[in-house]
């Protein structure tokens, strides 16, 4: 009976949505959802119950396996040895690498805020160069960087220096600090433009008023700063906290390649997602099933963390409707 | 009243649409396909080119396309050319016949053969994957139970004398479930390669070391002395080197040369051999701790410390493969100390400075063995089908694609192909043409070849490579082929064999010991449910074991 009712609102809303402007002005982007999301996770999700593999949708597509897929990973995730590096490594780099992506963004954007306008296009364009940087070149960059001899750029100006009489294996033998600083590193520097570039734009709509008024009244950048900017980021700081943590639990191209080229040790170097990529595509058969039903953990996983980063940081009260006494 | 009056009419209308498409569809359906003559294949390969072309012709078919792609260094382009250039020779055949069909080739050759068979895989459903392929062997347990490749067995029942003329080794890799899946292309040995200048600056007699090594007289022990003592004259920085990365399928050796196994024919699985496993990883951790071995030569790089190191004489000792000696002369590993230039080696540098041999024995008593991985040719089980009339037509079609493949295996084009790209001849025949001065003389002209897409693709590369010092490497080292293993072909073998790569980096860091890797390998393997269920964990670690053992 509730249900009758819940339905009966439900399907009463949804018309009422079809007909307003609103769904109009929305039809494009939820057009663009629709396709490139809703309906890849629904075939996703369908594909999580079938053994397809090698891509024999001929085959596979209609056989159902039932949950046997889950139970493959749940039994891999309980049984693996590498397991627990392997949490270990996803926690700390997703915390880490996410309070320096919006601390770091914050910070530059707020720091360009105070330069002079060319100086501070000209240090925004430096920042951009890691994510306009294609992956591959960009990780090989890094993957020379630190590489464990003499041919490393680290290693080899630290000799020169005279500081060490041999290089230093940074990614393999310093467990675990070793690896975790360097894939932090090669994401964090990535990551931090996006906050950049959002914070920059949102500091630029904040009127300039309040902020000669401040200085008027003599305060200075950190009180300015304090006072005013960071009190009217909260929303994007936000957004940008919420997206950023999304991302970097499902990212797993850089350190796909620092791992497959040996530069960070296998265990304390992998995430959970480049786990799930690497046990359904990397090694043997590639397995789609498997693949698929990784992918809708990990969905659910991101949808639970995302529900609660949005709470914990009041996102409803920013889409309350004002109420009118400004 | 009205509204029912329409909507009768509605009704009416839907009716007549629907009965009038039925009816055109019904009057327009094609006829009971015309029988085509059925082309048996004879076993003459000359008679069978004349049967299907004349088959085609009497169905009105004037050009015929197919597909082919295949992938690895950029000197392996015959892997695709190879069909063109049986295009060609068949045409020939063709026209002196007075069959006028025409067949073309598309051509894709990639720089990596795994992504071949990932696009093939991929694209076999969308009806986009090639009609004829050219990858490694072990893809063929996979393809073959998807339903992807042909089963050549019936094809080829009558043309036993083509295949007695491959190496029985190499054609038996290409069997799967006791059926023949492809045709081999190229395979390869893996020689241990020795540095002369080290071994004569240590005082190291290499006399008929490669003789000793094949009748089992030296092994793995013998080896480790002789790179201590290379090492403790100065003479060299490092004892061994070998490959980063995967230890598939260089180090794999080691298993076979301990007398272990990797697959168990009779069930059909994989096997762990915990005693062969075991002594592999106490004879890299022997050549680690002594400081022979590099602790961190897993992730060495290929370009800028593996080549260099060997080919500037640090190692003592590398376990490469037969293709490393045209490599070492056309990349510029090679730092010249007169010039001060990195250049690639000349021939008879690569000769003078290095001695190869099999992979030695692991311990007295056991053999010495190399390890190939063929390329196979394999042909789609929808062989043909962007031709017209593909259903009525299609055993032809795929008969056809059976034939460009035995032309493709004509004993020139196997020759040209082991010459130019360093892999060893897969028939007899072939092999007996690298021993042909006048065969070898004219190479540069390439008499042979009758296509000019085939001329211009391979003739600069065979004017770089066609070496007497390059061909009589080959001919010294295809004996080795009496002496290859195969890695499994099972779906799940490159999963237990990344496995193997994570444990050996494991030992040579220091972090586990060999017997600990072992146990290692064993949690990892049943972590995995399909791997468990895909390997038999066989022996146990031996107490007691030693080495070196002399």
């Amino acid at each position: 009976m509730k249900n009758n009712h819940f339905l009966s609102r439900f399907a009463g809303g949804l018309t009422s949505f079809l007909r307003s402007d609103a769904s109009k002005f929305l039809a494009p982007a939820l057009f663009l959802v629709i396709v490139f999301y809703v309906i890849p996770v629904g075939i996703s999700a369908y594909m999580s119950f079938t053994p397809l593999k090698n891509w024999n949708i001929d085959r596979y597509a209609t056989q159902f396996v039932g949950l046997e897929n889950y139970w493959k990973l749940f039994y891999m995730v309980t049984h693996d040895p590498s397991m627990k590096a392997i949490l270990l490594t996803t926690v700390v780099f997703v915390a880490v690498t996410l309070a320096v992506n919006v601390l770091g963004g914050l910070g530059l954007a707020i720091g360009t805020y105070f330069m002079s306008e060319r100086a501070a296009g000209a240090s925004q364009l430096l920042w951009l160069l890691p994510r306009m940087t294609p992956i591959a070149v960009y990780s090989l960059i890094w993957y020379y960087f630190f590489h464990p001899s003499n041919i490393g750029t680290i290693n080899s100006v630290l000799m020169h220096l005279g500081l060490i009489d041999k290089p230093i294996d940074i990614g393999q033998g310093i467990i675990p600090w070793g690896p975790w600083s360097i894939i932090i590193f090669v994401n964090g520097l990535v990551g931090v433009s996006y906050g950049m570039i959002v914070f920059t734009s949102a500091i630029s709509n904040i009127p300039k008023e309040l902020v000669i008024a401040a200085r008027v009244d003599g305060a200075g950048n950190w009180d300015i700063t304090r006072k005013i900017l960071v009190p009217l980021l909260k929303w994007h700081i936000i957004y940008v906290t919420t997206w950023q943590l999304l991302s970097l639990i499902t990212t797993y191209d850089h350190i796909f390649l620092l791992v497959q080229w040996n530069l960070v040790n296998r265990d304390y170097g992998s995430t959970w997602s480049l786990y799930v990529y690497n046990t359904a595509f990397q090694a043997g058969e590639t397995d789609q099933g498997l693949a698929a039903a990784a992918g809708v953990v990990l969905v659910l996983i991101s949808a639970v963390l995302g529900l609660i980063t949005l709470k914990l940081m009041g996102f409803e009260r920013m889409i309350r409707e004002p109420r009118g006494d400004i | 009243m009205g509204r029912a009056v329409s909507k009768v009419a509605v009704a009416v209308a839907i009716v007549v649409i629907v009965a009038a498409v039925g009816a055109a569809l019904y009057l327009t359906r094609p006829g009971a396909p015309e029988e085509v003559a059925k082309v048996e294949l004879t076993g003459n390969l000359e008679q069978d080119i004349i049967n299907v072309g004349k088959a085609l012709q009497a169905a009105g078919i004037s050009e015929v396309r197919y597909s082919v792609w295949s992938g690895g260094d950029p000197n392996s382009v015959m892997r695709v050319y190879g069909i063109v250039e049986a295009a060609a020779r068949i045409m020939k055949i063709w026209g002196e016949n007075g069959i006028n069909v025409r067949i073309s080739v598309d051509t894709n050759y990639y720089q990596k053969p795994d992504a071949v068979y990932q696009d093939f895989v991929s694209k076999w459903a969308l009806n986009q994957a090639p009609d004829i392929m050219a990858n490694g062997y072990v893809y063929i347990a996979s393809l073959a139970d998807e339903g992807y490749i042909l089963d050549l067995t019936p094809y080829l029942s009558k043309y036993q004398d083509f295949l007695s003329d491959f190496y029985a080794p190499v054609l038996e890799a290409m069997k799967y479930n006791g059926k023949l899946y492809g045709i081999p292309q190229d395979t390869e040995a893996r020689p241990i390669y020795i540095s002369k200048e080290a071994a004569a600056c240590a005082g190291i007699d290499l006399d008929d070391l490669a003789g000793k090594v094949k009748a089992g007289q030296f092994t793995w022990s013998d080896l480790f002395n002789m790179a201590k003592q290379a090492k403790e004259a100065g003479c060299v920085e490092w004892g061994l080197i070998h490959r980063k990365g995967s230890a598939h399928p260089d180090l794999i050796q080691f298993i076979y040369a301990f007398g272990g196994s990797l697959y168990d024919e009779d069930t059909g699985k994989l096997v762990l051999d915990k005693e062969a496993v075991y002594k592999w990883f106490t004879v890299e951790r022997a050549f680690a701790d002594a400081g022979l071995l590099p602790h961190d030569m897993m992730s060495w790089d290929w370009g800028k410390q593996i080549h260099p190191t060997v080919v500037n004489g640090d190692a003592f000792a590398f376990i490469g493969g037969v293709w490393h000696w045209t490599e070492w002369q056309t990349k510029a590993y090679y730092h010249d100390p007169q010039t001060g230039e990195d250049r690639g080696l000349r021939p008879e540098e690569v000769e003078a400075k290095f001695y190869y041999t099999l992979f030695p024995a692991g311990e007295p008593g056991k053999q010495p063995v190399t390890l190939s991985q063929p390329f196979a040719w394999v042909i789609n089980s929808k062989a043909g089908y962007q031709n017209p009339d593909y259903d009525r037509l299609k055993d032809i079609y795929q008969k056809l694609a059976v034939l460009l493949v035995i032309k493709a295996s004509d004993p020139d084009i196997i020759a040209i192909h082991s010459i130019i790209s360093s892999h060893l001849p897969v028939t007899k025949a072939g092999a007996e043409l690298l021993q042909d001065q006048g065969f070898v003389n004219d190479l540069p002209n390439l008499p042979t070849i009758r296509s000019d897409e085939v001329r211009n693709a391979i003739s600069d590369i065979v004017e770089r490579t066609a070496n007497p010092i390059n061909i009589e490497f080959l001919m010294n080292t295809t004996y080795m082929l009496e002496y290859t293993h195969f890695t499994p072909k099972h779906p799940q073998y490159p999963k237990l064999a990344d496995l193997f790569a994570d444990a050996i980096d494991k030992v040579l860091r220091g972090t586990m010991t060999p017997e600990e890797a072992v146990d290692y390998l064993v949690s990892k393997i049943n972590a995995d449910p399909d791997l468990k269920g895909a390997v038999e964990v066989v022996g146990e670690v031996p107490t007691g074991w030693q080495f070196p053992q002399s």
